[in-house]
């Protein structure tokens, strides 16, 4: 860790004392917002080593671009304007280097199950991350933004340049795909899918 | 299908952002509507369970990994002053008639020798700075991109382009204790601890090298970085190594030269 924490600023006036020079106030902001960084490229990427990558590359940025932070700015919609875009640079370089049969997400341990309404609550749970990893990036982003990472449809509108109201029939949209391929994979038949009657 | 104004109210019901009057409404719509009503019943479902899925904690490397890059970006770049600036200074005189007779004969001198020979020696030196800065930025994109080669190999070859830079930047000291706690090739890690060598300086780099020695599973990478801390002088280091030391699984050869580390170390505290 370095220097003490000051828990007593905003992110936003934290931000502004970076973009005027002060680079250690952005520890305190790396310290409130790394783990929730994480999560978002994790859920997004599906791999810890890619995640962390990104997480770095996002702070990097904050700091090389911290001259086009406004005042007016919402700390918020301008970090995950940072991530999005982190996140779509990797993409295209990761689609050039990377064989699609290799892009596959690392397999979650949810922990052995205890007993059998554990065991299918795992398997459930298995199946809808499969189909989160099957949805499309955009789509999969909004549900992330939205049920993840606890925006509210204004503050994802802000991120992604759409109306709040476009944004929650995407949300809309998305959740049915989802919903959509969930339902596809409980029909498929395979190993750990048959439910004990 | 689902009637169109539902989607922004079933939506907005998921995350709590429905206001009582537009509540109400759906309610009722829900109510007179089948579709809608079963949409919001098995989509909910799926919302709900979400929430579940799991994900893990970011990695204590990470953090190492961060300070590490904010602590180069906050010190300094050396700076060398120019002896002649002040020397020049010294000359000025400090009564303004002079100051000014001084500057009109100099801009009578500069039109009359001619501005074009020098605008363009002067042009010429900025060209080739920026072309150095440039090459420089050159070397450390390919450096970086070539230790995220597939092979290791090309990773070497990133390593070994690091090694030629005069000075390192955040990046660059960033990949390479990436490559020492992450690379899956002894050789590549190997290279990134010489590599960091010049770095040495940075208690931030060398906190990432005392770190990396408790994860090391090979002999050779636990015997170099050993080594880089004690030509480091960091007495931060003799915990780790005393602790490396003490370890059952640990190579002979690596348990001696813990050894003559730590007598090394308590010599310099």
């Amino acid at each position: 860790m370095i220097g003490t924490r000051n828990v007593n600023q905003t992110e936003h006036e934290l931000m502004v004392t970076v973009a005027r020079g002060n680079l250690s106030a952005m520890s305190e902001i790396y310290e409130r917002r790394h783990r929730n960084l994480f999560r978002f490229f994790f859920r997004l990427t599906g791999r810890q080593t890619a995640a962390e990558d990104l997480v770095h590359e996002v702070f990097l940025r904050m700091i090389r671009y911290r001259h086009t932070y406004q005042t007016g700015d919402s700390f918020e919609a301008w970090m995950y304007r940072i991530a999005r875009n982190a996140f779509a640079d990797q993409l295209k370089k990761h689609r050039l280097e990377t064989p699609a049969e290799d892009r596959d997400f690392e397999v979650l341990d949810g922990g052995r199950p205890s007993a059998f309404d554990d065991m299918v609550k795992q398997q459930e749970l298995a199946l809808l991350h499969r189909a989160l990893r099957e949805l499309p990036e955009d789509k999969r982003e909004l549900i992330v933004l939205s049920r993840f990472q606890g925006l509210s449809y204004e503050q994802i509108g802000q991120i992604v340049g759409a109306e709040t109201g476009t944004v929650k029939v995407r949300v809309f949209r998305a959740m049915k795909e989802i919903g959509k391929i969930y339902n596809d994979l409980e029909k498929q038949p395979g190993p750990g899918k048959e439910k004990a009657s | 299908m689902i009637c169109p104004h539902a989607k922004e109210l079933i939506a907005a019901s998921w995350t709590g952002e429905l206001e009582a009057e537009q509540e109400s409404k759906l309610k009722q719509h829900l109510a007179e509507c089948e579709e809608c009503s079963l949409e919001m019943t098995q989509l909910g479902a799926i919302w709900e369970r979400l929430a579940d899925i799991p994900a893990p904690e970011p990695s204590h490397a990470l953090a190492v990994r961060w300070e590490a890059t904010l602590e180069s970006l906050k010190t300094p770049r050396p700076y060398r002053q120019n002896p002649w600036k002040f020397s020049l200074a010294a000359l000025w005189p400090q009564r303004p008639v002079w100051q000014v007779t001084i500057a009109v004969a100099c801009l009578a001198l500069g039109t009359i020798v001619g501005g074009y020979g020098f605008r363009e020696k002067g042009r010429d030196r900025s060209e080739i700075a920026a072309l150095r800065d440039e090459v420089a930025s050159t070397k450390e994109m390919v450096a970086l991109s070539l230790l995220q080669q597939q092979s290791a190999g090309e990773r070497l070859r990133g390593v070994d382009y690091t090694s030629r830079m005069r000075t390192m930047e955040p990046e660059v000291v960033s990949a390479l204790i990436q490559a020492v706690n992450h690379d899956s090739n002894v050789n590549v890690r190997l290279a990134a601890i010489d590599a960091l060598t010049k770095a040495s300086a940075n208690p931030q780099v060398r906190q990432s090298m005392v770190h990396s020695l408790g994860e090391q599973d090979s002999p050779m990478v636990q015997a170099a970085l050993i080594d880089y801390l004690v030509d480091a002088r960091d007495p931060q280091a003799l915990g780790p190594i005393r602790q490396l030391a003490g370890r059952d699984d640990l190579n002979p050869a690596v348990r001696q030269r813990a050894a003559t580390a730590m007598r090394q170390l308590t010599e310099y505290r």
